[in-house]
């Protein structure tokens, strides 16, 4: 369970995130959407302890966040470039994450067979490293190392954008199969909307750094968010 | 003028990088050291008949500056092979233009002749026309010798392009130039084939005849041509960027660290960065050069300044320890946010870095050791010095780590390279580098020069037994400063 109290961060006297009180409860598929600036990478920051709230904090399993190790075993995450080890071979890559995790090398490979469609056999052994991947590619890499520890909670900043139709298809795929067998809490932004509400059973909506929308996902939220964010 | 242009393009891209401002310090800094420089460089010009006649009184200057000039010229190739950037536009917006491919190719190769740092030997070699060659050569003579250094120097720089471009500075060609230049150098010292002679007698048929001039521009063209040769063949940026293919990742070696567990497994991440990034790599280069330091510092002339002396033997025995601690943490910026979100403790991550440092240091003096054949004093100087750089330096190295919060980017440039410096990295290579051995310098005087290395070599041994505490201590400060290291890696430079 995730849990967020009166969480604020403030830039020069911007508040960019406030957040009075917000609970993501085990197992739930929570989409984040949100215009550019809306807080939504800065809310999953403060969540990685990768910036220092301004004031409130974070909780996972009852755990503060903030400058502690112990939530690190229960999340995986992906939000841009700086999460991949460029001068890694995807191989080596994916191994060094898996051992992190306590994984062994079988169990690596085996799940590494899983991801061959995803991959399109463009990732696993051509000898690249990372950094001479494509975008596209590198962004693969990026969602795949953090299926691959089969994390409690899963962190996921636009996994959409920069995919392929197919492998967007395929992406969606995998995130349901994994909330319907892992009970995995899986937390995505998009400014897609057709794939948020298609993926999570709750979206929540931030504009300037407060939560405006919390609507469970049902056959009418898409129009609710289309007309929403409509100009 | 499409090269106006270009021209124009490089000096804003340099005056417009985001750290050039901020990083007016270290420029200033670096000005300063280069004006310190040339001036060693105008006295030694003004002084030279008078060193000559004190070292070699049998010989007469103008000989031996004619000797000396394929040597220097060598000496700076060499130089030039393992420092000096390769000048790239960065040609893709470029290519697709309507700009002839000819325009480019030009602007790329002769665009370093115009970097004035490429002159500063000049300095010397202006000096010397006048002291010397223009009282055996006359003035004419003493400016046709000047034009031939500036020709040498066209000839360095393009010849160190090409041969950059071709050959690239890799570890085994380092290697291979140094033998080189070894034996040259037994060569000449066994009187078995003396380039000192062969330029002696070259330069002095130059200089005599009014010709000389000619004959020496062909160097330069030549090296131009050859550049130009490459460039034909190879003008796609894909072949510039050649992909590195690692099919044959070598796990073998990585056994040693496997059996550390996680903090293993960061080691063995950060000897893959090391050894896949540029910029890592040819410091590795240059700190194998650092080895044979103590070659300089410890024969003969110094051997009553202790300070010095202890000050060599920190270089020499923590030499590759020393190269890459003031990398700690922020070689790690540009996958920081990977490392912090990964099930990686702080204090693991800590660990490594730090056994990483241990470990380099305990390889650096396995590999000095030799040095102890120069007398008891160096194997206790190079004891001590061991001593101390691992328990006292390393944890300040650590803890000055966490406050750089300069993202490095390791994939570009080579040596001479100072992005990710800033004036606090001088501020502490000052402090941790030179203030002990000044503290043993005025010891010397007081003749207590012994007692305090031993002091060092005690504190270094209390370091080293509280390793583990010393790690939590970095750990601590780490977490502190955690949130400024984050934001400070996030930051590009252009």
């Amino acid at each position: 369970m995730i849990q967020a109290n009166n969480l604020k961060k403030v830039y020069g006297g911007n508040a960019v995130l406030n957040i009075q009180s917000l609970t993501i409860s085990d197992g739930e598929s929570f989409g984040l959407v949100g215009n550019n600036g809306a807080g939504k990478t800065t809310f999953f920051r403060l969540m990685l302890d990768l910036i220092e709230a301004t004031d409130g904090e974070v909780l996972i399993d009852g755990e503060k966040v903030a400058r502690r190790d112990e939530w690190k075993k229960l999340v995986a995450s992906y939000l841009d470039e700086s999460f991949l080890i460029d001068f890694l071979t995807p191989e080596e890559f994916f191994s060094f994450s898996g051992k992190t995790y306590g994984m062994s090398d079988g169990d690596i490979s085996l799940f590494l067979d899983t991801m061959q469609d995803f991959f399109n056999g463009e990732i696993i052994g051509t000898g690249k490293l990372i950094r001479d991947l494509s975008k596209g590619n590198q962004k693969k890499v990026g969602i795949a190392s953090a299926l691959l520890p089969n994390p409690k909670i899963l962190i996921l900043d636009e996994p959409f954008t920069a995919l392929d139709p197919s492998s967007q298809i395929r992406l969606k795929r995998m995130l349901n199969e994994l909330q319907a067998t892992n009970q995995t809490s899986m937390l995505i932004s998009s400014h897609d909307l057709n794939h948020v509400t298609e993926v999570c059973k709750r979206t929540v909506v931030l504009e300037k750094g407060f939560v405006v929308r919390d609507i469970q996902t049902d056959s009418e939220t898409l129009k609710e968010l289309e007309s929403y964010f409509a100009v | 003028m499409i090269e106006r242009d270009l021209l124009k393009h490089q000096w804003l891209k340099q005056y417009r990088a985001p750290g050039f401002y901020k990083n007016l310090v270290v420029n200033i800094l670096l000005s300063i050291t280069g004006l310190y420089f040339a001036f060693i460089l105008v006295g030694l010009g003004l002084l030279f008949p008078e060193i000559v006649k004190e070292v070699a009184p049998e010989l007469a200057a103008s000989d031996v500056l004619n000797g000396l000039i394929i040597y220097t010229g060598l000496g700076v190739l060499i130089f030039r092979y393992f420092m000096q950037s390769l000048n790239t536009v960065d040609q893709q917006p470029y290519q697709v233009l309507p700009i002839k491919r000819r325009t480019l190719v030009n602007y790329v190769l002769l665009m370093p002749l115009l970097n004035p740092f490429n002159y500063i030997s000049l300095l010397f070699f202006i000096p010397v026309s006048i002291t010397i060659v223009s009282k055996t050569y006359g003035a004419w003579g003493a400016c046709q010798f000047v034009f031939m250094i500036i020709f040498m120097i066209w000839f360095n720089v393009l010849f160190a392009t090409w041969l950059k471009r071709k050959y690239e500075s890799t570890l085994w060609g380092t290697l291979f130039v140094m033998l080189i230049a070894g034996g040259i150098f037994l060569l000449e010292y066994f009187k078995v084939f003396s380039i000192f002679d062969i330029s002696k007698i070259s330069l002095h048929f130059l200089l005599s005849n009014n010709f000389g001039l000619a004959l020496i521009l062909i160097l330069p063209l030549i090296a131009f041509m050859l550049n130009k040769q490459y460039f034909n063949e190879n003008f796609y940026t894909e072949k510039f960027n050649r992909k590195v293919l690692s099919k044959h990742s070598h796990t073998g070696s990585n056994a040693f660290f496997e059996r550390f567990g996680k903090v293993g497994e960061i080691i063995i991440l950060t000897i893959k960065l090391v050894w896949r990034n540029k910029r890592t790599k040819s410091s590795l280069t240059i700190s194998i050069l650092f080895l044979l330091y103590g070659f300089l510092g410890y024969t003969g002339m110094y051997d009553d300044s202790k300070g010095f002396m202890f000050f060599v033997a920190m270089i020499v025995t923590g030499n590759f320890m020393l190269m890459f601690s003031q990398w700690l943490i922020s070689w790690n910026g540009s996958h920081f946010d990977s490392l912090m979100t990964k099930s990686i403790d702080a204090r693991e991550y800590i660990s490594a870095q730090y056994f990483l440092m241990l470990f380099l240091n305990v390889i650096g003096f396995i590999i000095t050791s030799p040095y102890f054949f120069f007398g008891r004093e160096i194997v206790f100087l190079q004891i001590a010095a061991f001593l101390f750089n691992s328990g006292v330096i390393l944890p300040l190295c650590m803890i000055f780590a966490t406050l750089n919060t300069k993202r490095l980017e390791l994939n570009e440039g080579s040596a001479m390279n100072y992005q990710g410096t800033t004036y606090k990295n001088f501020i502490f290579v000052m402090i941790i580098m030179i203030l002990p051995s000044l503290i043993i310098a005025v010891a010397n005087k007081l003749g207590i020069a012994h007692t305090v290395i031993w002091i060092y070599a005690t504190m270094g041994l209390i370091g080293i037994m509280f390793t583990k505490q010393l790690i939590d201590l970095c750990t601590q400060m780490f977490l502190k400063r955690k949130y400024a290291l984050c934001e400070g890696f996030r930051k590009k430079e252009a």
